[in-house]
């Protein structure tokens, strides 16, 4: 039975169709493996090879990984919860009723959603303490340490953008706090709080805006610096993995 | 030790087994999706109302009308999203009016079908919820839950601003916040932006010390229930030093009012007074406290049970002659009494004295500082807001503004300890016992029984956001005010005399009297001039009747004149019909209809020897009194021409309405 199966997939790997998906062939060596990363437009911005002391559990808890996890299950979530929402005033907090009470899994989507973003924040700090007890921020990974920073702020924004949408108590008077802070901001601080709601109060302009950069310009930004993040990882010789185990 | 690490190995051993291990559970994780959605807590309503159907009679129609899942009513206009039909399935079946556990109970009948309204619009509560909780008693992610059943009157005050027969409790509120003040302070508008009025008239103070002493204003401040039972002014909890000190300023900012003040006349017979009082029909717009401490007497205008305490009697005299002359918006009439039953009427007055009120009242010499402190303490506590004083402006904004007090966000107030947090019970906290939420405030302590303070929550829960935005063409408002004002000496006099204050007239006036709108058309001359030459001749029965105004015979010429000139009806010609081409026989007939047919001497007295009728007035006199014309079209059609009266239609035919106005047109009474 197994080898029927393994018979089959064979066969199917030397069909025409999957060649002309797959072109790096079959084959067991370490050239078609190579290969098989290289030309695969997700994998490609990895490293062909790495150290298998990279893959231990110790080296990274996985926290690059954890994090880039929580962001696809806040996209996939996202989108969903893209189609129950208005970003307008009276209907914004209606939608958030309705997905309580009437969208089947409703509440199940904004949980994860929700969590999911909690965790994310709290994993991405933790990668970066990793990453900086461990020293991987140094030489010649300090442009890579630069980038992981804007991550964090990206992430820092989502979360903050995404607080105002339910349109609820909570949500006026965090992002009402948090654009005062702001405006704390020497000389440009009132226009900064101005720019960032759309006028001088937390009202359907902010609430659009906030929309907006929650659902378009920052997952952007995120996708563009992860991209670069994980390029910036097989340029800068692969996964750090200790003292002197690394390239000069 | 050693069975947790062969299990530990059995699950994460190596990684396909820990991958293997991560996808059930989270496949476990998921599946509460799922099991959640089928055990919905309205689905379980749901099915249990089927079983309830099924052992009843009508089970098939039930059955057949009832449609699951989740049912709402959307009226986006109104921004009315209420799935509460989801579990109270059986709002419209009235068969099952016997059946009681909720959710299943048909609502009672209304005016409004329920469609069109949703249920939240009178019921609050969360009508997007789903869930019992959520929907009836939430109040963290949404603010008003259920009203209690009590103040549902407010429901309908939302759209309605017109008094409505079905909303006693709203109506009172709404009497009690124009009548106790409630709106001198506070801002209180309608939907359509109308301030409301204070209907309580208020004296302006600007003469105050022509009119009573520094003592007795100090024992007024102090309590003024003390004075009259009936006071709507309330206890603003003063200290004693203040009231001596607003009593002081009061005193000094009072100017004189140029009225003509003559020596006060001596007190008479307090027998003969009292008969004064009777025949000027004082007591209907002036109560007094008898001995059972029962109030006998209307409204309008101030108690007099211990007047002779308060006022001086130079001040009576004049006020007696000339009302407007001290207060320029009084609705007392002047009565153009004679000297002698001022005489009379001020001894009786002046006799109504109260021992008590002033027996402990030794107040220091005014001095400066306590007036200057007065003014101080005038400002402060808003009494400019209701009553007119010189030289302190009527405060604007002084207490919140009320408009939409009824929708009031839970977060924003401050509760007092002991009161439950709901808005119904803060706003009955804050009437009953303004204080308790902080001695600075300002707001005074009135003496309403619990249904008075129902009465108001229910008058100002009705005041929401929502009645605000109602779409224009829901909205009834209040009847429009009429500002009349008839022309010419007539106008004056009829000015003077207050007429209005009783009678209405073109949608202006009270509604103690007849409204005189159509007069012209129903009276007759000879009648009206001796009516108002003498006006005790008509319903000599009743407690309130129209006083007399010793009137000269030039003006009741003048209003004559213009009472039949102005006041006719377009309905029909007031000659139209001649009383001297009725016949005998036209009579007869009409006898008969009266007697017989119609039974009119069930409520109507024409033969006072055997006619036992109390409930309409005496017919005798009724031919001398009403035009045939208007005797024929009322008749006809009663409602039409008196709005309100509780005589009947009986959809006469004209022949039968021809006969009973020939028969009535014919009682002129006892020949003189």
């Amino acid at each position: 039975m197994a080898k029927a199966i393994e018979a089959y997939v064979n066969e199917l790997r030397e069909t025409r169709l999957w060649r002309s998906v797959f072109r790096s062939g079959t084959g067991a060596t370490s050239l078609h493996r190579a290969l098989a990363v290289q030309q695969n437009i997700f994998l490609h911005l990895f490293s062909v090879k790495m150290r298998r002391a990279a893959l231990n559990v110790s080296v990274t808890w996985y926290l690059g990984t954890l994090s880039l996890a929580t962001f696809l299950i806040l996209v996939s979530t996202g989108i969903p919860l893209m189609l129950y929402y208005h970003p307008s005033v009276p209907q914004a907090y209606a939608d958030m009723k309705d997905l309580q009470f009437v969208v089947s899994a409703g509440v199940f989507l904004r949980n994860m959603h929700r969590w999911s973003a909690h965790a994310m924040v709290l994993l991405v700090f933790a990668h970066m303490f990793k990453v900086f007890y461990r020293g991987a921020y140094r030489t010649p990974r300090e442009f890579n340490w630069v980038i992981g920073v804007v991550l964090l702020i990206i992430t820092l924004f989502l979360s903050y953008t995404g607080y105002l949408l339910p349109w609820d108590q909570l949500a006026y008077w965090a992002i009402t706090v948090g654009s005062n802070i702001m405006s704390a901001v020497p000389l440009l601080g009132q226009k900064m709080r101005f720019l960032m709601l759309g006028g001088n109060s937390v009202n359907a302009n902010a609430l659009l805006r906030f929309y907006v950069l929650h659902c378009v310009i920052l997952p952007l930004a995120a996708i563009l610096f992860i991209g670069i993040h994980f390029w910036r990882i097989r340029k800068d010789g692969g996964l750090y993995t200790g003292e002197g185990k690394t390239h000069e | 030790m050693g069975k947790i690490r062969e299990a530990w190995h059995f699950l994460f051993g190596d990684s396909a087994r820990a991958f293997g291990t991560l996808s059930v559970a989270l496949v476990l994780l998921l599946a509460v999706v799922p099991v959640k959605h089928h055990f919905r807590e309205w689905a379980q309503y749901q099915s249990r109302y089927l079983q309830l159907i099924r052992q009843r009679g009508d089970a098939a129609t039930l059955q057949r009308r009832f449609q699951g899942g989740l049912r709402q009513t959307w009226l986006p206009e109104l921004g009315v999203v209420d799935r509460c039909t989801t579990c109270h399935v059986a709002m419209k079946e009235d068969s099952l009016a016997d059946v009681s556990t909720q959710p299943f109970r048909p609502h009672p009948p209304i005016p409004h079908s329920l469609t069109d309204f949703g249920c939240v619009m009178c019921h609050r509560g969360q009508g997007a919820a789903t869930t019992v909780e959520e929907a009836h008693s939430s109040t963290k992610a949404w603010e008003q839950p259920i009203l209690p059943a009590r103040y549902i009157e407010s429901a309908c005050g939302q759209c309605h601003q017109n008094a409505l027969v079905g909303t006693p409790q709203l109506n009172a509120g709404r009497r009690l916040l124009a009548r106790y003040g409630c709106v001198g302070c506070h801002m209180l508008r309608t939907p359509d932006g109308v301030q409301v009025a204070a209907t309580d008239e208020p004296p302006p103070l600007t003469h105050i010390a022509e009119k009573t002493t520094r003592e007795w204003t100090y024992a007024w401040l102090k309590n003024p229930q003390a004075y009259s039972v009936s006071a709507t002014m309330p206890d603003f909890k003063l200290t004693d030093a203040e009231a001596r000190d607003i009593a002081t300023f009061l005193i000094e900012q009072s100017t004189p009012s140029g009225a003509a003040t003559k020596k006060a006349s001596l007190a008479g017979e307090a027998q003969e007074g009292a008969s004064v009082y009777g025949e000027a029909f004082c007591a209907s717009c002036h109560a007094v406290q008898n001995a059972a401490g029962l109030m006998v007497g209307g409204d309008i205008g101030p108690e007099l049970t211990r007047i002779g305490s308060k006022v001086k009697p130079e001040w009576l005299d004049e006020w007696l002659r000339n009302p407007k002359g001290y207060a320029a918006h009084t609705a007392m009439p002047r009565y153009r009494f004679t000297d002698k039953q001022l005489w009379l009427l001020e001894g009786f007055l002046m006799g109504k004295t109260d021992s008590d009120l002033l027996a402990n009242v030794r107040l220091d010499a005014a001095t400066k500082e306590q007036a200057v402190h007065g003014r101080v303490l005038v400002n402060e506590r808003g009494c400019a807001s209701c009553h007119e004083i010189n030289g302190v402006n009527r405060p604007d904004n002084f207490a919140p503004d009320l408009t939409v007090v009824g929708s009031r966000s839970l977060a924003k107030l401050v509760f007092a300890p002991g009161v439950a947090h709901t808005l119904p019970d803060y706003l009955a906290a804050k009437i009953r016992q303004p204080r308790v939420f902080g001695n600075q405030l300002k707001m005074p302590q009135y003496s309403f029984s619990s249904a008075q303070v129902d009465e108001l929550v229910t008058a100002l829960l009705a005041q929401t956001e929502r009645a605000q935005t109602l779409p224009a063409e829901l909205r009834q408002p209040e009847q429009a005010v009429s500002h009349y004002q008839p022309a010419g000496k007539a106008g004056k006099l009829i000015d003077d005399m207050q007429c209005f204050s009783c009678h209405a007239i073109n949608g202006r006036g009270g509604d103690m009297a007849p409204d005189l709108t159509w007069e012209g058309s129903a009276v007759d001359r000879q009648w009206l001039l001796s009516f108002l030459k003498n006006p005790n001749t008509l319903r000599p029965a009743l407690i309130r009747r129209m006083p007399k105004f010793n009137l000269t015979d030039a003006e009741t010429a003048t209003l004559v004149e213009y009472i039949l000139t102005a006041y006719q009806t377009p309905a029909f010609d007031a000659d139209s019909i001649d009383a001297n081409k009725f016949t005998a026989e036209d009579r007869e007939q009409g006898r008969q209809l009266f007697y017989s047919r119609y039974a009119c001497q069930a409520c109507h007295i024409v033969d006072p020897q055997n006619d036992k009728g109390y409930i309409g007035p005496t017919l005798t006199q009724v031919g001398a009194r009403l035009s045939p014309a208007w005797i024929f079209h009322y008749l006809k059609n009663p409602q039409v021409m008196r709005p309100g009266t509780v005589e009947p239609n009986q959809h006469l035919s004209d022949e039968n309405a021809r006969g009973l106005t020939a028969f009535l047109a014919a009682q002129k009474g006892a020949k003189k």
